[in-house]
């Protein structure tokens, strides 16, 4: 550890002159260097160092003033409907174009595994891509009941970047195939 | 044949060079830290493999908690001020300087706003230890939430929306906060989430 000299009584040798002791300048820094460690750590473990990141969700905006004849409407077949239930289950139908009394409309569940959700996905990728030339032309519609996890929609919109799906959008459930699926899965979807 | 004598050496050691480093690394770790902030409620963020880090300044934070609490945070100081002011106004309640003062470093918040005063007289131990019940959204909507989400971006209109759910909480909690959003046409908000390794 550092010391130091402190002369004493050195100067009372007669008429000598008086010669201060030359001292070293050298310090003992072991002592600082455990601070400036010890200091470290502690800062170290206080940082948060991940950052979360974010995913930008953006909703249709709640206009009224828009009248819905003005927007052409979707072709059913161009889409694929996903509803999130409980229980992590995806529930996913096509709606058709038209509705009529002889319509039936399967519906199948899903997990968010790759080889669930994703499968389906891609599926309907390339149905639609047969079917009308382009890959992008999917819309997807995401429809989460209120017993869904938000875990779940997080999964979904991932889903939807790592397939490419660059047209999708969080719906609320509500026209009247989805009552169907709704009260078929024992949920209400409000 | 003499003996070899081996000198003795010191065991001292220059440890000026460590010194050196050891502070250079302490004035980085001081400058690039952000402490982390008090947890008012434990949130588990679903992870995802958004890439986007979150904004460094001027964001506007929702935490929903697993039962659905609601709770809000701005991280500017000055603008937590602002915004106590023009809650003071909307809602008829005098704010003591010391109340003001308990307000502008609280981070995240979850309660009825007639019942901060009393909150905010507390110590912030006791203030650490109060389990809050979060804003409401009840069937009438939630007319504080969107005077909060109106307020504070008139104080500041870049503020982002961050909402910070639990990855079990329902969806109908996330729901209602995102219809309260938009009644207040905030059709833009993040989602934040942890980063996933690797695409499953």
């Amino acid at each position: 550890m550092a010391e130091m000299n402190i002369p004493q009584g050195g100067g009372k040798k007669g008429h000598k002159k008086v010669r201060s002791k030359k001292m070293s300048t050298r310090v003992d820094l072991t002592a600082m260097v455990d601070l400036g460690f010890l200091l470290i750590t502690f800062f170290m473990l206080a940082t948060t160092f991940n950052k979360p990141k974010t995913m930008e969700v953006n909703k249709p905006a709640k206009e009224d003033k828009i009248d819905k004849k003005d927007e052409p409407p979707i072709k059913m077949s161009k889409t694929v409907s996903l509803m999130l239930g409980d229980n992590d289950k995806v529930y996913w139908y096509i709606s058709p174009d038209e509705i009529d009394a002889n319509t039936q409309l399967t519906l199948d569940s899903v997990d968010y595994s790759p080889t669930g959700l994703r499968k389906v996905i891609q599926r309907r990728q390339n149905e639609v891509q047969a079917q009308w030339g382009k890959k992008d032309d999917l819309f997807v519609m995401i429809k989460p009941l209120p017993k869904s996890k938000v875990k779940n929609t997080v999964d979904v919109l991932d889903e939807m970047t790592i397939n490419g799906v660059t047209r999708y959008a969080i719906l609320q459930p509500n026209d009247p195939i989805d009552s169907l699926v709704a009260l078929q899965v024992g949920q209400s979807r409000k | 044949m003499p003996k070899v004598k081996i000198p003795r050496k010191s065991t001292t050691i220059d440890m000026t060079a460590m010194c050196d480093v050891a502070f250079l690394l302490l004035t980085f770790f001081i400058l690039t830290t952000k402490f982390r902030a008090q947890e008012v409620v434990q949130i588990e963020i679903p992870p995802s493999t958004a890439q986007v880090p979150i904004p460094d300044k001027d964001i506007m934070m929702f935490n929903i908690a697993t039962d659905g609490r609601i709770f809000f945070g701005l991280d500017d100081q000055n603008t937590r001020l602002k915004l106590l002011d023009r809650l003071a106004n909307a809602y008829q309640i005098e704010f003591t300087p010391k109340q003001k003062d308990a307000f502008r470093t609280l981070e995240l918040w979850g309660m009825d706003i007639r019942l901060l005063p009393g909150f905010l007289d507390k110590d912030p131990n006791e203030r650490a230890n109060t389990i809050q019940p979060g804003l409401k959204i009840d069937t009438t909507g939630g007319a504080q939430i969107e005077d909060l989400i109106l307020f504070s971006r008139q104080e500041n209109n870049n503020l982002r929306i961050a909402i910070k759910a639990d990855k079990s909480t329902e969806y109908k909690s996330f729901d209602k906060l995102i219809e309260a959003l938009q009644n207040r046409k905030v059709n833009k908000f993040n989602i934040v989430t942890s980063a996933r390794a690797g695409k499953e």
